[in-house]
């Protein structure tokens, strides 16, 4: 078996990037998800600045994927929704910053 | 990308949300507010009851606040649970507070007790630096420079009042003026900071097609 090329070997740690995580919008709502304990939609849809649909849509992605919990309930008559990031959820964020510091931090200048 | 990756940033920009809406400004500048109409009530009501009655007035105040957060606030703004790093630093925050507010306390029955020290500068400069380290861990723990802004109009609003009543004998040490101003100012910037909030975030509307998140 011959031995892979420097450039293979390089560019190794990017099989690790996540591509769930990866995507912006899923990157910045877990970013935000990361540093609290939980939010309701609405705050994270400030925060994120996505529309009410795409925030969905990534959300419905990302608790396929066991990362983040959805919790919905009412508040009084109206319909809350808190979210909050899994254990795995937050496991694989961590892997997933170290994954692309290294392979940053590996490029040329 | 890397910018989405500051932690630090994106939990500070969290925590700084929930004081867009100056409802703490406006409860800050009450509270200073009754600094400068208690001196105008001692005349009829005697230095006690003149300040007794803001109680209710403080609960009334803080009921409003609670109403307005929870049904205006709460539908456009949303809400968060804070990460471990965050509360515990509030919890910090908790302890100095209390720790000063005791100090003054203390500082304010030794002053009571001894007359003669209470009266003149000792007296402004004493309660001026507890007034100014209040607001400053306000403004530090709570990342929220307006606050040590406050900390500063507060302390030259009793500099100034005492300065005007041994200038020119304005009654009530010119707290009702000196005070007066500077609650006028803390208020207008809570209400400048709500209306921006309401017109910056108006109630969400479901997008058609869109999956509704809640059920």
């Amino acid at each position: 078996m011959s031995k892979p090329s420097n450039d293979k070997v390089e560019l190794h740690p990017l099989v690790g990037i996540d591509p769930v995580i990866h995507a912006p919008a899923r990157l910045m709502t877990m970013t935000y998800l990361y540093v609290v304990e939980s939010t309701d939609f609405i705050f994270l849809m400030r925060m994120t600045g996505l529309t009410w649909g795409s925030l969905s849509t990534h959300l419905s992605k990302l608790e396929s994927a066991g990362y983040v919990h959805i919790e919905k309930t009412f508040k009084g008559k109206k319909p809350h929704t808190v979210i909050r990031l899994t254990d795995q959820g937050r496991k694989a964020f961590r892997a997933y910053k170290t994954n692309l510091k290294q392979v940053l931090d590996d490029l040329p200048d | 990308m890397e910018s989405f990756l500051r932690l630090k940033d994106a939990e500070r920009k969290v925590f700084r949300a929930t004081f867009q809406d100056g409802l703490w400004d406006v409860f800050i500048g009450c509270v200073v507010l009754q600094l400068a109409v208690s001196p105008l009530l001692s005349t009829r009501l005697g230095d006690f009851w003149s300040s007794a009655v803001f109680l209710p007035f403080y609960a009334l105040v803080f009921g409003i606040i609670w109403l307005v957060r929870k049904s205006v606030v709460a539908p456009r703004l949303g809400s968060v649970r804070f990460g471990p790093a965050r509360k515990t630093r509030l919890k910090k925050f908790t302890i100095i507070m209390l720790a000063v507010n005791l100090v003054a306390f203390l500082a304010g029955m030794v002053f009571a007790i001894r007359a003669d020290v209470s009266s003149g500068l000792m007296y402004v400069v004493l309660f001026g630096f507890i007034v100014l380290v209040l607001f400053s861990t306000a403004a530090y723990f709570l990342e929220c420079v307006r606050f040590f802004v406050y900390g500063v109009l507060f302390v030259l609003s009793f500099v100034v009042g005492e300065w005007l009543f041994a200038q020119h004998s304005v009654r009530h040490h010119g707290f009702p003026i000196t005070f007066g101003l500077t609650s006028g100012i803390i208020i207008t910037v809570g209400l400048v900071h709500f209306v921006r909030l309401l017109r910056r975030y108006p109630i969400p509307v479901v997008e058609p097609g869109s999956e509704e998140p809640a059920p």
